[in-house]
């Protein structure tokens, strides 16, 4: 039986009141909604408070769960909602870092260093762990329908069909809302590798 | 090939979806520009780490706060969803009770052949439908029905 429809009985069971069948919903999707609410929001207690309000929701939504979306769009379009509204409800603008990185900046400098990163080298752990961080707080800064539809490609692994179903968008527009988001965080990588070519551990940024 | 078109196809060219002819144009840029070259490298890099990035879990206790807050919810919605039903439902049948009222009583009042107006509204409401079709008194050049009630009056 695909995964489909082992999910669509789920879903009858749970609408039929059957708590293992919605406990077993909960078990497949916890850590993927956990770990994409978590980088939508940027912290473990907001993201932990979240995905418990995500299967709330779901567990209420049941009933009118009209089994035409798969399980997992419905899920992760209940996430990015709630998500979305809670960025609202924190309207006060935090200041984020920024490198003057605008999405439709061309300029970039002329001369600079770059390693080569496809040489096996002893820094070379160091480098990725420090651009792992470069990446997250890049994605962190991506504005929210940049960031989701980044979020539920490269991370999730959702198709363009389905982060297209998941927002209500054409798929013309979660390509080009993908690109953008990609663009943006590669300048960042860019940038942070013309800075420190090769950056000692634990340098803070500027 | 200019930079910005370059900087455009740089992701599909990563992720192999150029055709070999834009392929091969945006490599001929690559040998003879600097800047896209090291955006390439950059594109490359941001790609390998966000394939690779850690993927965090959700708290073991998850379920059973889920559990938990279910529980302190007071009703499923179904309850919610057939109140909201029936109060959609209600606006239409209080709207069909005054109508019938109203034309019991123009039957009552302009029409004399009628004036044993039948007590249930149903039987009200079928014969004043049959007199508004028959009473000529629109003054529409096509008399309507929906049209001449209420408003020619």
């Amino acid at each position: 039986m695909d995964t489909l429809s082992v999910e669509a009985r789920l879903v009858e069971r749970a609408k039929a009141q059957d708590e293992t069948a919605f406990e077993q919903i909960m078990n497949l999707y916890a850590d993927r909604l956990y770990n994409y609410i978590l980088r939508m929001v940027g912290n473990a207690a907001d993201a932990e408070d979240l995905v418990q309000e995500t299967f709330l929701r779901a567990y209420q939504g049941l009933p009118t769960f009209d089994g035409y979306a798969s399980l997992g769009t419905w899920l992760y379009r209940i996430a990015t909602n709630l998500c979305i509204d809670h960025r609202r409800r924190r309207a006060r603008r935090v200041p984020t870092v920024s490198y003057s990185l605008q999405e439709d900046e061309d300029g970039e400098p002329a001369e600079w260093e770059f390693p080569d990163l496809q040489t096996p080298n002893p820094l070379d752990a160091a480098l990725n762990r420090e651009l792992e961080a470069v990446v997250e707080e890049a994605i962190g800064n991506l504005s929210p329908k940049l960031k989701t539809v980044l979020l539920l490609y490269d991370v999730e692994e959702l198709s363009y069909e389905e982060i297209a179903r998941v927002l209500n968008i054409p798929i013309g527009t979660v390509k080009s809302r993908l690109n953008h988001a990609r663009t943006q965080i590669q300048r960042y990588v860019a940038a942070y590798l013309n800075d420190a070519p090769v950056p000692p551990r634990g340098q803070a940024r500027k | 090939m200019h930079c910005k078109r370059c900087e455009r196809q740089i992701w599909a060219y990563v992720e192999g979806q150029l055709l070999p002819r834009q392929a091969q144009a945006l490599e001929a840029h690559l040998r003879a520009c600097a800047h896209c070259q090291r955006q390439l490298e950059a594109a490359q890099a941001t790609a390998r780490v966000l394939r690779a990035l850690p993927r965090h879990r959700a708290p073991a206790n998850l379920s059973e706060q889920v559990r938990r807050r279910i529980a302190e919810t007071p009703a499923r919605p179904t309850l919610d969803w057939a109140r909201v039903w029936r109060r959609v439902a209600l606006a239409p049948a209080l709207g069909l009770l005054a109508a019938a009222a109203w034309w019991g009583w123009y039957a009552q009042h302009s029409a004399p052949s009628t004036n044993t107006v039948a007590a249930d509204s149903a039987e009200a409401f079928v014969e004043l439908h049959e007199q508004l079709e028959l009473a000529d008194w629109s003054p529409s050049p096509t008399p309507s029905y929906f049209i001449s009630t209420g408003y020619t009056r």
